[in-house]
């Protein structure tokens, strides 16, 4: 039990102190959390590193669960919730103290500035995962056809996302991908 | 940008507890391949709680803090419409119910991932996940239409961070510099 304990506490400060410099999110930090988790602690091969990172995009939820499977496959249940809760509550604090100092500054001309500033930037990150993901996942032009009419209706039509993703997979269980 | 605009974007309809919960819930669970795409539907779209425009804002913040984005929209959302306790209730239906689903995939996984007709569906999902997110993304665009500005450190973000795979943590701060002092000559002094 005192090796489960000494692997939970290892876990929880190696995450927490990744937290706060995961600017990006979870991606912004996935090569070190590499590194600490295969190379550092041996906790598994990079092989296994890599099968985990597919399932979590392959779930629903947001892309920060490879925290939370990594912790799993080390410790079980128990070690999901410690990865997930040390790998996004110190950002999290931050996230909220952050808020509050932009709200007092509701009325300053400053704060439309920079949030007028900030939303293309944001704009263009977002294509730039959404271009990460895609070389990942377009390696057949039946794949790349499928982003595209992805992208168009999503871009130019307020059909549900989940219509897209079936036929999407439907297309690609007829082997189209 | 006219001054009477200033503050519009905070002003909220009063959301109920259990209604934050179920919203943050269902893009959570049907966040597949990215829960951003998702976002962007359950708040604009169908609830109606912020314009295209708030949105690409709020993002804004949430991208430069670290902690991923969506999270990071959860807890300032939360936190917006019932202080603290309301960030705890978002960030719980958002993170902690899909990772509980995740870990029930996970113990299946194992036993479907060889599957050559799971994978070629997932291979096809896949591909339009990555669509969901560049659709989001072009949506964005069009309905915020940023000034040339704009366009122009969007369009260094996607390059420097996407194509050439630069590092965030330099590519973000001097980008910040840039898009702010830009904005600022840009707006009129008063």
């Amino acid at each position: 039990m005192t090796g489960t304990l000494h692997v939970l506490t290892e876990i929880a400060m190696r995450f927490a102190a990744l937290s706060l410099v995961a600017i990006g999110g979870i991606n912004a930090i996935l090569p070190e959390i590499h590194r600490v988790v295969v190379d550092l602690e041996g906790w598994m091969t990079s092989a296994q590193f890599a099968d985990l990172f597919a399932l979590a995009n392959l779930a629903p939820g947001p892309n920060a669960m490879i925290v939370a499977l990594v912790g799993w496959k080390v410790a079980g249940v128990t070690g999901a919730l410690v990865a997930t809760i040390a790998a996004c509550g110190p950002s999290s604090v931050a996230c909220y103290i952050a808020w509050h100092f932009a709200d007092r500054l509701r009325q300053s001309p400053w704060r439309m500035i920079v949030q007028r500033g900030l939303a293309p930037i944001a704009i263009g990150l977002i294509l730039a995962s959404g271009y990460t993901v895609a070389r990942g996942a377009d390696r057949s032009p039946g794949a790349f056809a499928l982003t595209l009419i992805a992208t168009a209706m999503l871009a130019w039509t307020r059909v549900n996302p989940v219509w897209v993703l079936l036929g999407a997979g439907l297309v690609g269980l007829a082997g189209f991908a | 940008m006219l001054a009477s605009d200033s503050g519009a974007a905070s002003e909220l309809p009063p959301i109920s507890r259990a209604t934050l919960f179920a919203s943050f819930l269902k893009m959570g669970l049907l966040g597949f391949g990215g829960v951003l795409p998702w976002a962007r539907r359950v708040m604009v779209d169908e609830r109606g709680w912020l314009s295209d425009r708030d949105f690409a804002e709020l993002i804004g913040l949430c991208q430069v803090l670290p902690g991923p984005n969506v999270v990071n929209l959860s807890i300032i959302f939360g936190a917006r419409t019932h202080g603290p306790l309301g960030a705890v209730i978002a960030i719980t239906a958002l993170l902690f119910m899909p990772v509980g689903l995740m870990l029930l995939i996970a113990t299946l996984y194992a036993s479907v991932a060889q599957d050559p007709l799971t994978r070629n569906a997932i291979a096809g999902a896949s591909a339009a996940a990555a669509g969901l997110i560049l659709g989001t993304a072009l949506r964005l665009v069009l309905q915020t239409r940023p000034p040339l500005r704009g366009l122009l450190t969007g369009a260094a973000a996607f390059i420097g961070v996407g194509v050439l795979q630069w590092p965030l943590l330099w590519v973000i701060p001097v980008l910040i510099i840039v898009a702010v002092a830009a904005e600022r000559h840009a707006t009129p002094r008063q």
